[in-house]
C-alpha cells in the first residue's frame, strides 16, 4: 500500500525524466547540434520564463486556483521596467528588479483579495485582470517600444551570461527558486496547508487552517514571481513592447499541469513542473530541430498537455485498479 | 488530564435562529469525564447544530456554554480546536492526497527546527493507530480508505490533538458489524482515558449497547437527559417522536404473484459470485449482509449501472440487456440509491424537476416539457408521500435529510416500476420518518410491484421481508423465510458464513 503512494507521486517526476530524456537522445541522434553546448544553453534560456513562472503558480494550482494574469503582468513589469530604465538612464538591474517584483506584488495583491477575500472563483478572476492588467499596458504604453539601448548594460549582460558556457543565469536562478519553493511545499506548515486546502476545501476550513492567509500570500507571490519574469523576459528579448508575452498564460498552465499538478489541486511539485516546463521546450526545440514548420508549435502544445492529462487519467484508474485488487485478495 | 466525573462540557438553555428559522429553542447537554453520552433525535431536532456550534463553525445567540468551568470561546474551527474539542463528521473529512500521518497533524505537525519532522509525525501517527487497535500504514495516501479506517483516522486526529470532548455525528451509519463493533471498543477505550464521548446516532439498538447518557432533543429543545438505567428504548422513542410510534414495520400481507425479476448464477469477479434468486410480485425480498458483501454491486448490476462477467438476469422471462440502465427502465425497474445526495438526486435543482426527472416522457406536449404537468406530478407526490418543502422549486440541499430519501423514491414511484430496487432505505433518517418509508415500501408491493431491499439494519429486514437472501463476502449464504428468520441466525450467517447455529 505504501509503495502505491510512493510509486504514484514519485514516479511523476522520475517517468517524466525519462520522457525527457528520451527526447533529447533521438533528437540529439537526428540532429547533433542540439546537444551540443549552444544547444543546451538555447534550450535552458528559452525554458528559464516559463520555468519561473510554473513555479511561481505552484501553489495557487495545489491549492485548486488559478491564476491566468501572469502573462499580462509579465508583459506589464517589463514595459514599465523598460519605460522605467529610459527614463532613469542610471538604473541598475537590481533597480529593475525591484520594480519589477512591486508591480508584480500589487496586481498579485488586486488578484489575492478578490479569490481568498471575497472567495469569488479564480479562474473568472483572474480572467478579468488578465485582461485589465493587459488593458493597462495597452494604455500606459501608447504604442511606445523600447530596445536595447535603453535598458541598462548589466541587465543584459546578466542575461547573456552563462555558468560553464551551460548553464544561463535566469535558469540558475529559477533552480534557485525550484529548490526553495520545493523546500517550502514540502517542510512547512504553509507548504504542507496548500495541498491540504487543495485536497479538500471545507475540510481545510473545519480543521481550522488559515485558508485566507494562505491563498492570499500565494497570489502574492505568484504575482511577484511574473513581476520578475518580466525582467527576465527584457534579459532574454532585449526589447519591448504593449504586447510582450501576450497568451502565455495557457503555456505556464500547461507545463504546470504536464509536471503533475492537477487542476483539482492537493498534488504537485515544484521539481515536477520544472521539469514540465523543460519538456515542453524540449520538443518544441526537438521539432525545430527536425524542421516541422514552426506554425505547427501551438498545436503541439496543446495535444502535449491532453496526453499528459490522459497519462494522468490512466495513472489514477491503474491505482484504483490496484486498490480494488488489494482488497479481492483481502478477502479470499 | 480530567478527572473522572468532572463536568466537561455544559450547555444552558442555548439558542439559534437561521433567518427566520429557529434551529435550536433553548437546549441544554452535561457531560463529563469518562462518559459516553450519546445525543438522540428525530432529523431537524438541532443535534447537527448542536454539534456545529461545538465545533466552532456557528455561533450561538442565546443561553451559555462552559468548557470546565470557563466559557466556551465560539466562532472558530481553531478555537474549538483549542479549547480540546474535536468533531468527527458524518462524512469524514479527511484529505485524500494526503499520507495518513499527515492528515493526523495537519496544521500541527511535528517539527525540528523550522523543518516539519516527517520521521517523528510518521512514528507518532503509527503509536496512535497502534493503541486504537488498527494497524494502518502512516505513510499511505488516504485515497482508497474503507469508511471504517478513515474514522478511525479522524480519532487518531482527535487523540493527538489532546481533546477531551470528542463529538461524532453518525458514526457508525455507514459501518459494517464488525466496523461497529471496533468502533465501540475504541470508544470505551477512550471513556477508559477519561474522554468525554458524545455521539449522534440513528441506531437505537447501539446507543443501549454503549452509552452512559442520553440526552434526547426535539424541536431544536432537550427533552429528557437520563442516565442509561433510567430509561428504556420505548422510552427514548417516545420522546424522539413525542408520540406514541405503533408500528415501525409495518409490514402487511399480500398476494404473491408470478416471477417478476430472475437472477441466475449472476458473477462478477471482483464483488460477487454465483447469486440465484427471484422476485415476484407482491413480495419483498431483502438482500441482508454487512456492508461490504456485494449487495449494492448486485443492484447495480440488475440495473445495468456495471457489467457482469457471468450468470443472466431477466424481467418478466424476458432476457435483460446487461449495462444499460436505459434498458432497465424499459422493462419498469426503479433503483432507488445508497447514496442520495450523491447518486439519488439532484441537490441544487427543485424538488419538482428532481420528482419528474425520470418521468419527462409523459409530461412532454409535443415538443416542451408541460411545467403544469410537472406541478400537478409533483403536488401528486408530495400528498402521498407528505414531502415537507416550502416551494416545490426549493433545492434539494434545503430539505431534511429524511424529506430528500422521500424525494428520491417519489422520483422513482413515479415511474410506476414493476421492480424497485431499494438500497439502505432508511440510512441516516429519524424514527418518524423511517416508518413511513416503511409504510410506502409495503403500500408499493401491495399494489402488486416486486421490491428488492438491500438493508444493513437487522430490524428492518426481519420487520419488513417476505424472504431474507443472507450475503456473504460475495457469497450467497441462505434464503431465509419471513417465519424462519431471526436476529441470531441472519447475523450468524453473514458473519460465518454457516447456514444454521
Amino acid at each position: 500500500m505504501a509503495s502505491l503512494f510512493k510509486r504514484r507521486t514519485l514516479g511523476r517526476e522520475s517517468s517524466l525524466g525519462v520522457i525527457l530524456i528520451f527526447a533529447v537522445a533521438v533528437t540529439g541522434f537526428i540532429n547533433p547540434r542540439f546537444v551540443t553546448g549552444d544547444g543546451t544553453r538555447d534550450l535552458l534560456s528559452a525554458t528559464a520564463i516559463v520555468a519561473l513562472l510554473a513555479i511561481g503558480i505552484a501553489p495557487i494550482m495545489i491549492m485548486r486556483h488559478i491564476d491566468l494574469s501572469i502573462a499580462s503582468t509579465v508583459g506589464f513589469s517589463a514595459w514599465l521596467v523598460a519605460d522605467t530604465c529610459a527614463k532613469n538612464p542610471s538604473f541598475t538591474w537590481v533597480q529593475c528588479f525591484l520594480v519589477g517584483g512591486a508591480l508584480g506584488i500589487v496586481i498579485g495583491i488586486l488578484n489575492g483579495l478578490l479569490v481568498a477575500g471575497l472567495r469569488l472563483p479564480s479562474l473568472v478572476v483572474t480572467l478579468g485582470t488578465l485582461y485589465i492588467v493587459r488593458g493597462a499596458v495597452y494604455v500606459v504604453s501608447n504604442s511606445v517600444d523600447y530596445n536595447a539601448q535603453e535598458m541598462p548594460k548589466s541587465l543584459l549582460k546578466i542575461g547573456q551570461t552563462a555558468f560553464f558556457g551551460l548553464m544561463p543565469v535566469p535558469f540558475f536562478l529559477a533552480l534557485v527558486l525550484m529548490v526553495i519553493v520545493a523546500w517550502f511545499l514540502k517542510y512547512t506548515k504553509a507548504g504542507r496547508d496548500c495541498y491540504a486546502i487543495g485536497s479538500n476545501p471545507p475540510a481545510a476550513d473545519l480543521v481550522g487552517l488559515k485558508v485566507f492567509r494562505r491563498t492570499f500570500i500565494a497570489y502574492i507571490f505568484s504575482g511577484f514571481i511574473a513581476g520578475i519574469a518580466g525582467v527576465f523576459y527584457l534579459m532574454r528579448f532585449a526589447q519591448v513592447d504593449s504586447t510582450a508575452f501576450y497568451g502565455q498564460e495557457l503555456a505556464v498552465v500547461a507545463a504546470a499541469v504536464i509536471g503533475g499538478i492537477g487542476l483539482l489541486g492537493g498534488a504537485g511539485t515544484a521539481v515536477g513542473v520544472v521539469i514540465g516546463a523543460l519538456l515542453v521546450q524540449t520538443i518544441q526545440g526537438a521539432l525545430a530541430a527536425l524542421g516541422v514548420d514552426a506554425f505547427w508549435k501551438a498545436a503541439i502544445n496543446g495535444l502535449l498537455l491532453i496526453v499528459a492529462i490522459y497519462a494522468d487519467r490512466v495513472l489514477a484508474r491503474r491505482s484504483e485498479k490496484a486498490l480494488l485488487a488489494q482488497r479481492i485478495k483481502e478477502r479470499v | 488530564m480530567a478527572n473522572k466525573g468532572d463536568l466537561l462540557l455544559q450547555m444552558k438553555d442555548v439558542k439559534k435562529r437561521f433567518g427566520g428559522a429557529v434551529a435550536l429553542r433553548g437546549t441544554s447537554l452535561s457531560v463529563r469525564a469518562g462518559e459516553i453520552h450519546a445525543l438522540l433525535g428525530e432529523n431537524g431536532a438541532g443535534k447537527s447544530t448542536m454539534l456545529k456550534i461545538l465545533a466552532g463553525v456557528h455561533v450561538h445567540d442565546g443561553g451559555e456554554i462552559t468548557l470546565g468551568g470557563s466559557p466556551f470561546i465560539s466562532g472558530s474551527p481553531q478555537a474549538s480546536i483549542d479549547q480540546g474539542i474535536a468533531v468527527i463528521y458524518q462524512e469524514p473529512s479527511l484529505f485524500l492526497d494526503l499520507s495518513l500521518a499527515e492528515n493526523v497533524f495537519v496544521g500541527r505537525q511535528p517539527k525540528k527546527g523550522i523543518a516539519i519532522d516527517w520521521k517523528e509525525a510518521e512514528a507518532q501517527a503509527s503509536k496512535l493507530f497502534k493503541e486504537l487497535g488498527v494497524e494502518l500504514d502512516p505513510k499511505r495516501q488516504a485515497r482508497g480508505l474503507s469508511i471504517a479506517d478513515q474514522q478511525v483516522v479522524e480519532i487518531a486526529k482527535a487523540l493527538s490533538m489532546n481533546a477531551n470532548i470528542i463529538l461524532m455525528d453518525e458514526p457508525t451509519a455507514a459501518l459494517s458489524a464488525s466496523e461497529v463493533e471496533r468502533l465501540m471498543t475504541v470508544m470505551r477505550n477512550l471513556r477508559g482515558a477519561n474522554k468525554a464521548v458524545i455521539f449522534v446516532s440513528h441506531r437505537l439498538d447501539e446507543v443501549f449497547a454503549i452509552s452512559d447518557h442520553i440526552t434526547v432533543m426535539r424541536d431544536g429543545a432537550t427533552v429528557s437527559e437520563k442516565t442509561i438505567s433510567q430509561t428504556d428504548l420505548q422510552t427514548v422513542i417516545k420522546e424522539m417522536v413525542g408520540r406514541e410510534l405503533t408500528e415501525l414495520f409495518p409490514k402487511t400481507d399480500h398476494p404473491i404473484g408470478d416471477v417478476v425479476l430472475e437472477v441466475e448464477n449472476l458473477t462478477n469477479a471482483a464483488y460477487f459470485r454465483n447469486v440465484s434468486f427471484n422476485v415476484r410480485k407482491g413480495e419483498i425480498v431483502a438482500l441482508a449482509g454487512l456492508v461490504g458483501s456485494g449487495r449494492s454491486e448486485i443492484a447495480r448490476s440488475i440495473f445495468g449501472i456495471d457489467s457482469y462477467d457471468e450468470g443472466s438476469v431477466k424481467i418478466n422471462k424476458k432476457p435483460l440487456k446487461k449495462n444499460s440502465p436505459i434498458a432497465a427502465m424499459d422493462v419498469k425497474i426503479a433503483l432507488v440509491p445508497e447514496d442520495r445526495r450523491q447518486q439519488g438526486l439532484f441537490m441544487v435543482a427543485g424538488v419538482n424537476r428532481n420528482i419528474s426527472m425520470e418521468s419527462f416522457s409523459r409530461l412532454t406536449g409535443r415538443f416542451f416539457i408541460n411545467f403544469k404537468k410537472e406541478r400537478a406530478l409533483t403536488n401528486e407526490w408530495r400528498e402521498n408521500l407528505s414531502i415537507k418543502y416550502a416551494d416545490q422549486s426549493d433545492p434539494v440541499d434545503r430539505l431534511s435529510g429524511g424529506n430528500q430519501q422521500k424525494t428520491v423514491l417519489a422520483k422513482w414511484l413515479a415511474t410506476n416500476p414493476d421492480l424497485l430496487i431499494v438500497d439502505e432505505p432508511t440510512r441516516g433518517i429519524d424514527v418518524g420518518t423511517k416508518a413511513e418509508v416503511h409504510r410506502l415500501i409495503d403500500k408499493a408491493a401491495g399494489e402488486g410491484k416486486a421490491v428488492l431491499m438491500i438493508s444493513s439494519e437487522l430490524p428492518e429486514v426481519l420487520g419488513m421481508a417476505d424472504r431474507i437472501i443472507v450475503m456473504r463476502e460475495g457469497r450467497q449464504v441462505t434464503e431465509l423465510s419471513r417465519k424462519e428468520a431471526t436476529q441470531e441466525n441472519v447475523i450468524a450467517a453473514a458473519t460465518t458464513g454457516k447456514k444454521g447455529i
